[in-house]
């Protein structure tokens, strides 16, 4: 059983926007902290020039509906901040899941962090 | 035990028009190209093994009745039917069949809510005319006469509740608690709908565990709560579950619409180690083709997020038979 610690996290800014970049799997024993980091990284973004979040995803395995759901939560969150989101560098395994979830409907979805920017 | 499906589709039933007929021939006929056939048998069996199921079939239009065949009929033990739905009016002409060759003229429901599409059937259940026939309607609302006999006033029906030749009785149901019904263990779970609504788990002597859960929302801002719903789930044969709508509509544009998703169905079967998913409550708006492709996508979708033995994900239909 993977512990909640396991979701590594890192941000960056470029551009005046925040990329944040989880790592591993978001499924039931991370989708906690998974959600707590991306609603830290609202915050952040909401103080920064560009007011735009990027969550790189190119160090994501997989994702289930949990860790889609904190995106809403997240994005929720975003809107009234006035801050908007976008995804980034999905793997073939993410980009089906987006797909198959109709998330690529929700949130803007970019092959590079530039096109995400 | 063998899980009938009678009625699979959500809010409102929905009947093929012509055009949607000639589609379906017009796909047969370009896959049968070359084909010639000696007789109808023959014609029949390409359409049954060859054809796609959205071209040579159809996952059918009646709203929501499920009939749960548990026990040994010979020995009298009575039908268990989960919600009174369109579909129900198909399952009394069978039923009134069976009664006749001796089954028992006892029918145990059990109403996940008293919404329309849930209850539209019962006025065209002709077993309610029988007068030798018990019908025990079980739920977990205490307003299930209320409803009925609502739906049979002059105003909406013809034909008023009281007019019924069955005898009729209504029992409250509680979460929590376990019920022997008929050849089942029967329990309860509350769920997340207008005005509520309730999951049932059936088990029956074997051990065999069938779960109905429709028209259940789960709540982002409630996703520890559903551990509980993996719990009711748990090593389930069979899970029928609400799937109306995608992941994405489910959290925005029909969020508090009171339903769920393929997505969140598979993760809690899953959690849940359930051998046996059915897609089930299907958006009145989607053709065969539309289901047919959310069938495929949950398909993948349970291989792509699978930790564990694998999930037979089915697509309920009007028709459909399940042995557990």
């Amino acid at each position: 059983m993977r512990k909640a610690e396991d979701m590594q996290w890192s941000s960056t800014e470029r551009q005046g926007c925040v990329v944040a970049s989880p790592d591993g799997r978001v499924d039931e024993a991370t989708a906690q902290a998974f959600a707590d980091h991306l609603a830290s990284s609202v915050t952040l973004a909401a103080e920064s020039p560009g007011r735009k979040l990027v969550v790189d995803f190119a160090g994501l395995d997989y994702m289930s509906s949990r860790g889609l759901r904190a995106l809403t939560l997240a994005k929720r969150q975003a809107d009234t901040a006035g801050v908007t989101m976008a995804l980034a560098r999905p793997n073939a395994v993410m980009r089906e899941i987006l797909a198959i979830s109709r998330y690529d409907k929700l949130f803007p979805v970019s092959d590079t962090i530039e096109g995400a920017l | 035990m063998l899980i009938r499906f009678w009625g699979t589709r959500g809010s409102l039933p929905v009947a093929a028009t012509a055009s949607i007929v000639q589609e379906k021939v017009a796909g047969a006929l370009l896959a049968a190209s070359g084909r010639s056939f000696a007789d109808l048998d023959e014609a029949r069996a390409f359409t049954r093994n060859e054809l796609d199921f959205a071209t040579g079939g159809t996952f059918g239009g009646a709203t929501t009745c499920v009939e749960i065949a548990a026990g040994d009929p010979d020995a009298g033990d009575p039908y268990i039917l989960c919600d009174m739905g369109s579909g129900l009016r198909s399952f009394g002409l069978d039923a009134m069949r069976r009664c006749a060759a001796g089954h028992a003229r006892v029918y145990h429901f059990f109403m996940s809510h008293l919404h329309w599409d849930h209850i539209m059937g019962f006025p065209f259940f002709v077993p309610a005319f029988d007068p030798n026939a018990h019908i025990v309607i079980h739920s977990g609302h205490e307003d299930a006469e209320t409803a009925l006999r609502r739906q049979q006033e002059e105003i909406s029906f013809p034909v008023a509740f009281d007019w019924l030749r069955a005898k009729i009785e209504f029992r409250t149901l509680k979460p929590g608690e376990v019920y022997q019904i008929g050849a089942v263990q029967v329990e309860v779970m509350e769920q997340h709908h207008s005005h509520s609504s309730f999951g049932y788990r059936f088990t029956d002597a074997d051990g065999k565990i069938a779960v109905f859960s429709t028209d259940s929302e789960h709540k982002m801002e409630k996703m520890h709560g559903e551990a509980d719903v993996e719990a009711f789930f748990g090593n389930a044969d069979l899970v029928i579950c609400d799937t109306m709508y995608s992941l994405a509509d489910s959290v925005s544009m029909k969020e508090d619409w009171g339903h769920s998703s393929n997505v969140v169905a598979i993760d809690l079967c899953h959690g849940a180690r359930a051998k046996r998913l059915a897609l089930f409550h299907h958006e009145p708006v989607y053709s065969d083709a539309d289901i047919a492709r959310m069938h495929a996508e949950s398909i993948r979708y349970e291989e792509l997020t699978r930790e564990h033995a694998p999930l037979e994900v089915l697509c309920a239909y009007d028709g459909l038979e399940v042995v557990l």
